[in-house]
């Protein structure tokens, strides 16, 4: 049998998730098809306080319930996040699924998930006792495995309240819709004053986990482009040491191949 | 357009699209009003082993374990030969090989039963490996011609080994069958189907019981596309003996995932070619074929003996050898997918061809056409292609829509960039209906017309509505002869009890065959109609005329009265670092005769394409080193959607048959045969060429892409 609560606040919806053993449900694209026999779930869909995007100096605020649709619609909303959103699934999913719902999958293939890494998001989780606002990295420890206490929902997403200018997002799915990344590239470049200020890359490899090295980073932070393009094949082979992969759906040797080769066009497109 | 051509709404609309159709899953009870009892299939996990025990938990009342030992009849289901169990014997072939069935009223303790039952094996070691399988079910050789004065007189020998992989039928109904033993001491057996003589045959033999004591009736069915040919017999014979001995009706229907791992799916082949050029033309050809039957032999003969003879595909090459053989391996067995074993040795002969003409340096299409068959000429089998080949004008239709012969060549030239472009073609044909004889010595069908008193008229056929719409194009084919309303005629879903053998829904027969045999019973029943009175008028198969007797033992004469042909283009843009091929163009011209609904055939053609681009690109189906198969869901197993070829075009052009309904003849499996040569000369144009990258196997992944260009960058 499946029971169910449908709370029309977040205050009812913590309690219940502080009293009773429930499954959050923030979309359900995936619990739906999972089918899990004997559980009870905390629809979330009913409150509006989770479905708000709202900008502060800091942060773009993008509520866990917040569909991709809504999303994808939003002028708050920045571009390199709706390229990858609009590439999940197909519009009927999309119309369902959350990013709260994206972040408490656990999947180590969650696309928007992807950008957050890549822009350093942070994901706000509340309980009775409080709140606690952790680094999306943390947050996400491997696959099917998350930084949320039984007793925590997931509340918003952080992402820096930033242009987002350079940047280049890229999905490879097994076909056009309703296709997993097999492998999907996010990197972020600045620079300032004929030095590279800012370079993120994360990667979804079917590694386990997101992929971003941060140590990799810093080596062409700080560099012109002449400078960080003697260090270019360096640094390729540095993420390739560091990309190491195990079979999956399709073979390690693609999905690495393809990762260094969106990383070294990633490079190349913004002149290192 | 012909007025017979013009599209009408499917009889089957209506109630599919409201949901109100009753699939073999949604009924609430038996015909009787008895509760159905859930049946649960004990497969093995093991793919080759002595089953020692097993041992069943004391079951519940109302429970019961079915195996081979209930079987009142034989163990047998038959199939072309016999050699499937209903349920296990001594061991087991494969993984997922039904050992017994758990049967009984409440599907989760069905359930809980199932997993407690412990059996005990003793592995044994499976042959997986189909090169060197030595258990050989079916083993065919023909040849014409003096090959080896062609080989020996050569100015070039090419050989090349190609391979394909599995393809899963992807229906969207699971197969689902059911039993229910009826007062009268017969056995009632419905389900999904495409062959309601071959369940009712079956069942026949596995219960020990004369014709008329079983009747089977399809349920409105979801999608067959061959998958539904021989296996509604194996689960119909394994529902019937559970449905006996519980004497209450049992009812199966397969997860996903006991689906796609345990049931027929298209034979992975490998094909040997080595031909002989001798002045620029291929004077000889020798084809070394071989498919991966599984662990039984079901439709295997049959499949095998449709790829042997398409190995030249439409080129006439005076000296020709042909050897298949069809060997057991320990996994699933294979059986019939849309095309047949067609698919495996077109592609095979259109990348030869291929290669051969790049490795000339003379242009690909030239070359074949230089080869193309004509009327008049002779077949692989000493037959005759008895009516007009409209190859050429097909090519110059495709030509026109899509700029084939510029872009061929464009392409052709050294490309660089992140992105490169090809485009390929495939020629194909489908030979319409049964293979051989088969019409008139095994299936020699009857189609019957009933009219009642108020004027109606029911069709009574055993071809059943899988889809591809014969409840509707057979009704316009009689309610066109009969000048009645379209809404006057209508055709049921076939009860044995009630309709005669009119033969399966295979072989892209249905409409040409029966349709054709509808159409004289309806000049028939005209010629003697009398208003109010209730009619019934009987037609039965004649070979034409015209047709060489074919003779299976030396594959020698005409295998089919007629071709369907087909002309597909495919033009890709292949991102050299993702490895995807983006499809930015698929363009069919397809002569399946007279359409007897546009509308349906169109989606026939447009959707046997889309089929066989997934076969060609993106549907991998493969075994572990245990034998198990491991893509055996939607997650695992992609099947394209629109969105991956949004520019299709899909055109017929009209080559009439005169002994079809109207000029019609096979429709339903030409589309998909001719999509991996046309998919796979795209992607390697775009690789820059087979001198390269010569491209041997489908599906072409972007993984393999991958690798090519990985293994191209070590080279160099």
């Amino acid at each position: 049998m499946v029971g169910g609560y449908a709370p029309a606040t977040l205050e009812k919806a913590l309690r219940i998730r502080a009293e009773e053993t429930v499954v959050p449900y923030a979309g359900g694209t995936d619990l739906m098809v999972q089918n899990r026999k004997n559980v009870e779930y905390l629809f979330l869909n009913k409150i509006a306080e989770l479905k708000q995007i709202k900008v502060d100096k800091d942060y773009i605020h993008i509520g866990a319930l917040v569909t991709f649709t809504q999303a994808i619609n939003d002028d708050k909303v920045p571009q390199i996040m709706k390229d990858a959103i609009s590439k999940i699934a197909a519009p009927a999913i999309r119309n369902a699924g959350t990013f709260g719902g994206n972040l408490g999958n656990g999947s180590d293939k969650a696309d928007s998930v992807l950008i957050e890494f890549a822009v350093d998001a942070k994901v706000r989780l509340m309980s009775l006792k409080g709140e606690r606002i952790v680094n999306v990295e943390d947050f996400c420890i491997t696959r099917r495995k998350i930084d949320l206490k039984d007793d925590e929902l997931i509340v918003e997403v952080l992402l820096p309240n930033k242009p987002y200018k350079n940047y280049i997002y890229q999905k490879v799915g097994g076909r056009n819709s309703l296709a997993i990344s097999h492998v999907a590239f996010a990197g972020l470049f600045e620079e300032k004053d004929g030095k590279i200020q800012e370079f993120s890359a994360a990667f979804i490899a079917d590694a386990g986990r997101f992929l971003r090295f941060k140590d990799i980073e810093q080596t062409l932070i700080g560099k012109s482009k002449k400078e960080a393009k003697n260090l270019k094949d360096k640094v390729i082979k540095a993420y390739s040491d560091k990309i190491v992969l195990t079979a999956g759906r399709v073979s390690a040797e693609y999905r690495k191949t393809v990762s260094l080769n969106l990383l070294r066009d990633f490079l190349t497109w913004f002149g290192v | 357009m012909d007025n017979i051509s013009k599209s009408v709404r499917k009889k089957d609309h209506e109630p599919k699209i409201s949901g109100e159709s009753i699939y073999v899953g949604d009924y609430q009870c038996a015909k009787d009003g008895s509760a159905i009892l859930t049946g649960k299939i004990l497969h093995s996990k093991i793919a080759r082993a002595r089953v020692l025990s097993v041992e069943v938990p004391d079951l519940p009342k109302g429970y019961f374990y079915v195996n081979a030992a209930d079987v009142p009849g034989e163990n047998k289901v038959n199939i072309v030969l016999d050699d499937t169990p209903v349920y296990c014997k001594d061991t087991v072939e494969y993984i997922g090989e039904p050992i017994g069935m758990v049967v009984g009223p409440d599907k989760e303790e069905v359930e809980r039963i199932l997993s407690q039952i412990k059996v005990e094996f003793e592995e044994l070691e499976p042959q997986l490996d189909v090169r060197s399988s030595q258990k050989v079910f079916f083993d065919y050789e023909f040849s014409h011609g003096d090959i080896e004065k062609a080989f020996k007189e050569a100015d070039k020998i090419y050989e090349e080994e190609f391979e394909t992989g599995y393809q899963e039928q992807a229906y969207i109904e699971p197969q689902g069958m059911m039993a229910e033993p009826e007062k009268d001491g017969k056995m009632y057996v419905h389900g999904s189907m495409q062959c309601a003589y071959y369940v009712h045959g079956a069942i026949m033999r596995v219960l020990g019981c004369k014709p008329d004591e079983i009747h089977v009736f399809q349920d409105v069915t979801g999608g067959g596309f061959g998958g539904k040919e021989a296996f509604p017999s194996v689960l119909g014979s394994q529902v019937a003996v559970a449905a006996y001995k519980a004497k209450a009706p049992v009812r199966c229907v397969f997860d996903r995932r006991e689906d796609m791992e345990y049931t027929s799916k298209r034979h992975p082949s490998i094909c040997r070619y080595k031909a002989a050029i001798k002045n620029g033309k291929v004077t000889a050809l020798d084809c070394d074929i071989v498919f991966n039957a599984g662990a039984y032999s079901t439709l295997s003969a049959v499949v095998l003996q449709r790829g042997i003879i398409a190995a030249p595909g439409v080129y006439n090459i005076p000296n020709i050898h042909v050897h298949g053989k069809a060997v057991k391996t320990n996994t699933s067995p294979c059986g019939a997918y849309r095309g047949f074993g067609a698919p495996q040795t077109f592609f095979a002969i259109e990348m030869m061809m291929d290669h051969i003409a790049q490795d000339l340096g003379v242009d690909t299409l030239e070359f074949k056409e230089a080869h193309l068959v004509k009327q008049g000429d002779m077949t692989s089998t000493c037959g005759k292609y008895h009516f007009p080949v409209p190859l050429p004008d097909m090519i110059n239709e495709i030509d026109k829509v899509c700029d084939f012969r510029r872009k061929h060549k464009e392409y052709a030239a050294p490309q660089s960039g992140r992105y490169r472009k090809g485009i390929g073609m495939s020629l194909v044909f489908h030979g319409a209906g049964f293979t051989g004889s088969g019409e008139r010595d095994i299936i020699k069908a009857v189609a019957k017309l009933r009219k009642y008193k108020d004027g109606s008229v029911e069709i009574l056929a055993s071809n059943g509505e899988i889809g591809q719409g014969v409840r509707t194009t057979f009704p316009k084919i009689v309610a066109n002869e009969l000048n009645l309303p379209f809404d006057k005629v209508y055709y049921n879903h076939p009860d044995t009890e009630r309709v005669p053998d009119s033969g399966p829904t295979v072989a892209s027969r249905s409409l040409m065959i029966v349709g054709e045999l509808l159409r004289r019973a309806a000049i028939k029943l005209r010629s003697v109609w009398i208003d109010g009175k209730e009619q019934e008028v009987e037609e039965h198969f004649k070979e034409p005329d015209f047709m060489i007797p074919f003779y299976i033992d030396k594959f020698q004469g005409d295998a089919y009265p007629t071709y369907a042909w087909s002309v597909n283009a495919i033009e890709v843009e292949l991102d050299t670092l993702t490895g995807v091929s983006k499809i930015l163009g698929a363009y069919g011209s397809f002569d399946v005769g007279t359409p007897i609904d546009y509308n349906i055939v169109l989606g026939q053609m447009e959707g046997g394409f889309l089929q066989g681009i997934g076969y060609s690109s993106i549907e991998k189906m493969d075994y572990d080193s245990k034998g198990r198969i491991r893509n055996n869901s939607f997650t695992d197993y992609l099947v394209p959607t629109t969105k991956d070829v949004p520019n299709m075009v899909a055109m017929l052009h009209v080559e009439k048959y005169p002994n079809g309904p109207y000029g019609a003849k096979g429709a339903g499996e030409l589309p998909l045969v001719g999509a991996p040569g046309a998919y796979v000369e795209a992607v390697e144009q775009a690789l820059g060429g087979a001198k390269i990258h010569p491209l041997s196997h489908v599906p072409f992944t972007p993984d393999d892409t991958i690798a090519q260009l990985n293994r191209h960058r070590e080279e160099i």
